[in-house]
């Protein structure tokens, strides 16, 4: 549950209005139909063939980081039929290159748009939709100007940095009725194995879950080096603190060891967040957490003879507790009911009824979904607000590592209890002139 | 483990020299000082004090950024001055407002109202926006009058305004109507739909339909995305004003 009311207060596009995509661009054809007498040249692409839609109904996407898994996204967005992909953003010239040359290969056209700032590709009128997969101290900005301008969004996980944008995050699509879908294709793709029992009931009352996956992020001290000319530094920094440019500061690779920008605290949470968004996304859905934020987080410290290395748990309101790399040795030996490498469900293996397992809409996977979703104005599988809970409990665990203490949250006014060094640490004044 | 200065000396000598790629394992122990000073306030009085003296001149831009990390998480008035020097300075305004923007002092705030005053340019920006991540009420006046100014910043005025919502801003935006930058209306009709959820939220209906419905006029010949959008937003809205099931 997120707090901002405001959030809340407007229905959601499903609700306010039963008027699709579809069915306004019928109605407002009718009308152009009617007052458009000249000649009028409509191409056979335009109008659509046996597997492409006409034009009307495909979704006009442009992308927003288009490296590594930005380059992933965008290939799953431009093999759409239903999708006409027209520009790509990115601060790197290298990326911002490939990106329009795959748009292009696709098309067989120059067409595809090449932008270094997002606010020229937000600002076209002729887009609906943008992916966004810069490093994660960009996604409340951007998130919160594509809704601003009328986009609906596609996020890469993990969603936020701190707990403060989630409910900015939140209002954002809420207020102005957007589709905004976080980015975690594994929560159902990868963890059926766990999904499924859980959701037939076969596991009875889930008591805790093991959720074994590497910490938070870290300062970053890597020396300045030069500044190479096909990359705007100062848009990749963003609203991050200014440092010296350093590749390893700012690579794009998936790993948290020091190397990329997933390791370092300005740009991400970490491994706890990032493949966190995977593992913690993957319990939260299958113990079916999504609608609800942790109360207590508990710091274990580390033992005395050093054996055992310290570990967060955290606490939600129906009494199911998550455990951050619990040593094996300190989890109960049964009954196991449930596990997939990296985490272990505990039940009480009293069998209960089955509920049906919430699914994707539309076709192709958590892709499919998001279109689906953007052209009936359903709320999506990983929709923003159910996103901004999942990732609120790594972000507690990693601030409950950070201070080395156990921590209370309220949920309704979103902010720890009677600590205030760990409010402090909710979020983080961006640099200007960025505003949050 | 008991707080020991006399342990510390040597990494805050090295720390004031520090620059990107030195060793940063050799001020370690101020780290760990930070997080156990919590349960011991001489303790994270006297580290204050240390980390403070070190926003002066002679210390490394790295040094002075590790500095302002760790004061935001254990500043308190004591160091407001020293980072309050800091704000006018291009290269530390943003550190020094990372620590200010969390400590939670009046004189912290006063000092973000005072540079507010001051700077100029980006760094009024960053001023406008640590004072609205405090929801400074206070400070609507000094921001309200930045709205028909320069259009960056009269932006992230309007922003600030929206954040804030008391009704004073409120009604500082809804009087700005006037304004003809194009980016400067957008933000002021985003800031109001924010005033309008505000006062759904506290069942005063009839005032956030008046917000809704003049945005949705005001919008009404606008062909950018952003106008587009907000009167989709006011005609959502309105809708919600009629909806007597949506409470706050």
């Amino acid at each position: 549950m997120v707090h901002d009311t405001s959030a809340r207060s407007i229905p959601p596009a499903s609700e306010a209005s039963t008027a699709t995509r579809r069915g306004f661009l019928k109605t407002a054809g009718v009308a152009a139909s009617a007052t458009i007498a000249s000649p009028y040249v409509i191409t056979s692409k335009a109008l659509g063939d046996a597997t492409t839609p006409p034009a009307s109904d495909r979704i006009v996407m442009g992308g927003i980081g288009i490296g590594n898994m930005g380059s992933g996204d965008q290939n799953a967005f431009l093999g759409r039929a239903d999708v006409q992909y027209v520009a790509v953003c990115d601060v790197r010239k290298k990326w911002r290159d490939d990106g329009k040359g795959r748009v292009d290969g696709k098309y067989a056209n120059t067409d595809c748009a090449a932008y270094v700032d997002f606010r020229e590709l937000l600002a076209r009128d002729d887009i609906d939709a943008v992916h966004i997969a810069t490093p994660d101290h960009w996604h409340a900005i951007m998130t919160i100007a594509a809704c601003r301008a009328g986009k609906d969004v596609y996020l890469q996980k993990p969603e936020t940095l701190t707990l403060r944008e989630g409910p900015l995050m939140v209002a954002a699509a809420r207020r102005y009725g957007r589709v905004v879908s976080g980015g975690s294709q594994r929560v159902l793709e990868d963890y059926k194995e766990i999904v499924n029992p859980c959701w037939a009931g076969e596991l009875g009352t889930i008591k805790s879950v093991d959720v074994s996956v590497g910490g938070p992020s870290q300062p970053c001290y890597l020396p300045a080096q030069e500044t190479p000319t096909d990359i705007d530094w100062d848009l990749w920094l963003g609203p991050a603190p200014w440092e010296p440019y350093n590749s390893g500061r700012c690579d794009g690779n998936y790993g948290t060891g020091g190397n990329s920008w997933r390791s370092y605290i300005d740009y991400s949470g970490g491994s706890l967040t990032d493949w966190g968004a995977h593992h913690f996304g993957g319990t939260i859905f299958a113990t079916d957490l999504r609608e609800l934020q942790p109360l207590n987080v508990t710091y274990h410290p580390a033992s005395s003879d050093g054996k055992e290395a310290a570990y967060v748990s955290v606490a939600y309101p129906n009494g199911v507790e998550l455990h951050h790399n619990r040593p094996q040795q300190l989890r109960p030996k049964d009954p196991l009911v449930g596990g997939r490498g990296a985490i272990q469900i505990f039940g009480d293996g009293q069998r209960r009824a089955a509920k049906p397992v919430p699914v994707y809409k539309g076709t192709g996977g958590i892709y499919g979904d998001f279109i689906e979703c953007v052209k009936t104005r359903e709320r999506p599988f990983r929709d923003i607000e159910l996103a901004v809970n999942t990732m609120s409990g790594p972000h507690m665990i990693g601030i409950a590592y950070r201070l080395q203490r156990s921590l209370n949250w309220d949920v309704a006014a979103q902010q720890f209890t009677g600590d205030e060094e760990a409010n402090r640490l909710c979020d983080r004044a961006r640099r200007e002139p960025w505003i949050l | 483990m008991a707080y020991d200065p006399a342990s510390l000396d040597k990494p805050f000598e090295i720390l004031k020299a520090f620059d990107w790629g030195g060793d940063a394992s050799a001020f370690q122990p101020i780290d760990a000082a930070v997080v156990a000073a919590h349960a011991d306030p001489a303790a994270r009085a006297d580290l204050e004090k240390r980390l403070a003296t070190l926003l002066g001149a002679g210390t490394s831009r790295a040094a002075k950024e590790y500095v302002c990390r760790k004061l935001s998480l254990i500043g308190t008035a004591a160091s407001v001055p020293s980072l309050a020097a800091l704000l006018p300075e291009k290269d530390h305004s943003h550190m020094a407002r990372f620590a200010l923007e969390r400590i939670n002092a009046a004189e912290a705030t006063e000092a973000l109202r005072k540079a507010l005053g001051t700077v100029l340019g980006d760094l009024k920006i960053g001023m406008i926006s640590s004072l609205a991540g405090r929801g400074d009420a206070a400070s609507v006046p000094a921001i309200a009058a930045l709205l028909s100014g320069e259009s960056k910043t009269a932006v992230a005025a309007a922003d600030a305004l929206g954040r804030i919502h008391t009704p004073e801003a409120c009604q500082a935006l809804a009087a700005a109507g006037g304004i003809t930058d194009k980016a400067a209306g957008s933000a002021i009709a985003d800031a109001r739909l924010a005033c309008a959820e505000s006062l759904l939220r506290q069942g005063k209906r009839a005032e956030a339909k008046a917000i809704y419905t003049s945005l949705s006029e005001s919008a009404a010949a606008g062909t950018t995305p952003t106008a587009k959008a907000t009167r989709l937003a006011a005609a959502r809205g309105i809708l919600a004003c009629l909806d007597t099931t949506t409470t706050s």
